[in-house]
């Protein structure tokens, strides 16, 4: 029965590791059209508003897109190895906070101040980025102090809302293919559907484990 | 963290089938019109033609005891839309009445002898000839019984065409049609649908779905004034093309692709006269329909991805 258990469960991490190293290879992707640096390729052509008017916003969204995808993998690993490979689990680990904390969140929440979709979208992006930054600071807090079982809630916390990046755009694509709604109705949206649901997912899991 | 993992995973899964179809579509190209089209496109002929002839449409004279009468007044306007090597196409137009047309050109007589579809009582054959710039002859109709004056005369001077950026294209308010709004009807796309019938089997069937375009066509002109991304974010690919080649069907630009001469064949102000007409855009107009082009582009790599 015991081996029954495991067996289940090498199964279903395969699942989760199979499906995020797919999510994560079109966010790759995504990145990857960011190179070389260019002021009008990709989300910036509907931004040139901003490439223009403000000096600091082209570096700011580079430094978000650049560094987020670090994030992404660095945070994946983390929470996957949570008990074993000790070792690769503080290494990402420390590599998701370092980035998160000093460049993916920050960038994040200037980038969300002149986010498309006017006042609701600004509002959820900067409302994510600082909520991202929050939560990822509470996890480091909790285990310097050595406190495994609020780090580990923290960081899911944490994590949930890094994962935003995916299920927003996941979202993105169910809408259109169902609705055909205008392109900034849309975005308006999943601003806040990308990270709401998933908190609420977490904080009920959380929940569970008390 | 089990029950995480298991609800993330079915999400993620579903969703993952969802995105893969979406990709393998295939990409139509967005392309500006003006510069290339994609299509064989049909060679036209006696372009200096083309245009508005407007002018009397009266009822033939009858003798009768006080010397000739005639019995109806009315005004027409003529359209000639396109020459090709066997066909003449446009439109007539009479109290708000229209009729497309579709003939042949006699280039020896330049004898025209235009067609209505015939689904109508009141359709005819006109039967004219182009003398300079006017358009003289008569119509008679297919079914004399049906109509009160069967047979009439024309006398039709030629309008020019001339630039105005305040043309706009307009809501159809015809009774026949039931769109207001312009509709793309020659980029349908296929869709199959299946459904479990009473006998428990599996049906498809396919939908064509066609692209409308929403009220802003008729509102943003991008001839007069200077837009900004912001005006234009919210709007989807169709409605972004008519906007930027209304600009160009204000400069008489002759389309290649069906679907924006159906837009604009059907107002009363689009005479194509000319296969480029890059050079007379005014400044405004090249920034507006960069910035077109450029959202345009946006809006066909990204509004249905994985992405933003």
């Amino acid at each position: 029965m015991l081996g029954f258990i495991k067996s289940k469960n090498i199964i279903l991490k395969g699942i989760v590791a199979i499906t995020f190293i797919y999510f994560f290879g079109l966010m790759l992707k995504i990145t990857l059209d960011y190179i070389p640096v260019s002021s009008n390729v990709g989300f910036l052509m509907i931004k040139q508003t901003e490439v223009n008017s403000r000096p600091e916003y082209l570096s700011v969204f580079y430094v978000h897109v650049y560094s987020s995808i670090f994030a992404l993998m660095a945070g994946f690993i983390a929470v996957f190895f949570d008990k074993k490979l000790k070792y690769l689990h503080r290494f990402s680990g420390r590599i998701y906070v370092f980035v998160t904390l000093l460049f993916s969140s920050l960038s994040g929440i200037y980038i969300g101040v002149f986010a498309n979709g006017g006042s609701i979208g600004k509002i959820s992006f900067v409302i994510l980025g600082i909520l991202w930054f929050y939560t990822t600071y509470k996890s480091y807090k909790e285990i310097r102090k050595r406190n495994i079982r609020q780090h580990k809630f923290w960081m899911w916390r944490s994590y949930a809302l890094a994962l935003s990046a995916i299920t927003l755009r996941m979202w993105k694509v169910i809408l259109v293919y169902l609705f055909h709604p205008n392109p900034m109705d849309v975005y308006q949206i999943i601003a806040w559907l990308g990270w709401v649901p998933n908190l609420l997912l977490v904080e009920y899991l959380i929940k569970n484990q008390k | 963290m089990k029950t995480l993992n298991l609800i993330f995973a079915s999400l993620i899964l579903s969703v993952a089938v969802i995105s893969c179809k979406k990709e393998e579509k295939s990409n139509e190209q967005v392309k500006t019109d003006s510069l290339t089209s994609k299509k064989e496109v049909e060679q036209e002929f006696h372009k200096e033609w083309y245009g508005i002839y407007t002018g009397d449409f009266n009822s033939k004279p009858k003798p009768t005891e006080y010397g000739n009468e005639i019995e109806e007044y009315k005004k027409i306007s003529v359209k000639i839309n396109r020459i090709t090597k066997d066909s003449v196409y446009g439109y007539s137009v009479v109290n708000g009445n229209q009729r497309s047309f579709r003939g042949i050109l006699n280039e020896n007589t330049l004898g025209l002898i235009l067609d209505e579809p015939g689904n109508d009582k009141s359709d005819g054959r006109f039967q004219l000839k182009l003398k300079q710039d006017s358009l003289i002859g008569d119509w008679i109709a297919f079914n004399k019984a049906s109509v009160k004056s069967p047979e009439k005369t024309l006398k039709l001077t030629r309008k020019e065409f001339a630039y105005n950026p305040n043309f706009m294209l307009s809501k159809d308010q015809s009774e026949d049609s039931d769109y207001e709004n312009p509709v793309d009807w020659n980029g349908g796309k296929v869709k199959k649908n299946s459904f479990v019938n009473d006998e428990g089997k599996t049906e498809t069937y396919e939908n064509t779905f066609y692209r409308s375009a929403s009220d802003n066509v008729f509102k943003i002109n991008a001839s007069k004034q200077k837009l900004t991304e912001k005006d234009l974010k919210n709007l989807r690919k169709l409605d972004l093309q008519i906007i930027r080649n209304t600009v160009f069907a204000r400069h008489g630009y002759s389309f290649k692709k069906e679907t924006y001469r159906q837009f604009f064949e059907n107002t009363d102000w689009y005479v194509p006269v000319s296969n480029n007409v890059d050079a007379d855009l005014t400044p405004l107009e090249k920034e507006n329909v960069a910035l077109l082009a450029r959202l345009e582009k946006y809006a066909e790599d990204h509004y249905d991805t994985f992405g933003r």
